[in-house]
């Protein structure tokens, strides 16, 4: 790190923004540093493959710096990258890859399960459950679809997902209530 | 009256206790719908993104880098302009339109054919010769121009009886002058 990136590293968000806009070295690199996994998550989340999913979080990150001077300051960085992200995601999917046509195998509990305990069979049920699941959540409706992954893959508040989304926490809640209701009766349909 | 979706999400996420909402205890539907938001959520199984290669974010970085910086160089405003397709499409519109404005112009120029000097004068009116530059013009230099300078100038237009004549072959001249010696002699001059 430079001594420039070093105080740089200082600044709060605000501060960084108006650094960039003034065209100072290194700032916007430290917005994209300090957010791209999270953002790249959420497009994994989206489309389920690594490649997509890494070109989808460049062009978060090029609208983003288009639409610097935009940000108030009135959410978080973070929840403002999160809201041109599920557009370009939104807009992806339904142009493109559909959730559940991804094409990389995703090996998604890997993390929460011990293989010592679990079965080879057990394995292979639980991914396909996973796939299915993921194939009902490629259909809902967008806002259903994008409140359902925040809230159960992104653990984010019905607050936030209301600032990303620009909804009310009502709504967010009324969406992610019809969200699983038409999710259970699409995994009801594919049984 | 039922809960509403708000209160069950709150219930079946246990930001809200169910003795909070009596109705729970009276009221199957709620019941059903609220175990079944709960079934459901638990099948969507918590999971992580597999994480990329540690190289990824530093490419990543890189790309982004690379985007923004010819996002950065600035460009011819043309470029901007047409490249914007709000900006295009209405052009494109009107590019088209000019195009079947024109060829019907020329179609109908094509196809009717030229009038005599009599008819044309009706053609332009004083108005319009005000209207158009050109127009006022070529009627300030043709003003004091008589029928002989005209026809000297070669303006007489296609489709008149001095253009007919001054552009006759050698042959069709010969014709002409027969044609008239014998109207001549038959009306007795």
């Amino acid at each position: 790190m430079t001594a420039a990136d070093a105080s740089l590293g200082v600044l709060d968000e605000r501060a960084l923004v108006e650094a960039c806009l003034a065209g100072r070295d290194g700032a916007f690199d430290l917005i994209v540093e300090r957010h791209r996994r999270p953002v790249y998550q959420l497009c994994y989340r989206f489309v389920g493959n690594h490649e997509d999913a890494s070109d989808l979080s460049q062009d978060v990150f090029l609208r983003a710096f288009r639409g610097l001077r935009s940000f108030r300051g009135q959410s978080s960085l973070a929840t403002w990258l999160y809201r041109i992200g599920v557009n370009v995601c939104l807009n992806r999917v339904t142009a493109k890859t559909p959730l559940g046509r991804a094409t990389e195998t995703i090996d998604d509990d890997k993390a929460f399960v011990d293989d010592r305990i679990e079965s080879a069979s057990d394995r292979v049920l639980r991914a396909e459950r996973a796939s299915r699941v993921r194939e009902a959540i490629a259909r809902l409706p967008r806002k259903q679809r994008a409140t359902l992954v925040l809230r159960m893959y992104h653990e984010m508040s019905h607050q936030e997902i209301a600032e990303v989304l620009g909804s009310s926490v009502g709504a967010v809640k009324a969406n992610f209530f019809h969200a699983l209701g038409n999710l259970k009766r699409i995994l009801g349909e594919a049984q | 009256m039922h809960l509403r979706p708000d209160e069950l999400v709150d219930l079946a996420e246990g930001a809200r206790a169910e003795s909070s909402a009596p109705h729970l205890a009276v009221c199957e539907v709620c019941r059903g719908t609220l175990a079944d938001l709960r079934a459901t959520m638990g099948d969507i199984a918590p999971s992580d993104v597999p994480d990329p290669s540690p190289l990824f974010w530093n490419e990543l970085s890189a790309r982004v880098r690379e985007s923004v910086a010819v996002e950065a160089i600035p460009r011819p405003f043309w470029r901007d302009l047409f490249a914007w397709p709000r900006v295009l499409v209405p052009m494109s519109a009107l590019a088209a339109a000019a195009v079947v404005i024109v060829a019907m112009s020329v179609g109908s120029r094509t196809t009717r054919p030229a009038l005599p000097i009599a008819a044309t004068e009706h053609l332009l009116d004083a108005q319009q010769i005000a209207e158009d530059p050109s127009l006022g013009l070529v009627a300030d230099l043709t003003a004091e121009m008589d029928w002989d300078t005209a026809r000297e100038a070669g303006l007489a237009p296609r489709g008149s009886a001095e253009h007919a004549v001054t552009h006759l072959s050698a042959g069709e001249l010969r014709e002409l002058g027969r044609i008239l010696h014998e109207e001549l002699a038959n009306s007795g001059g």
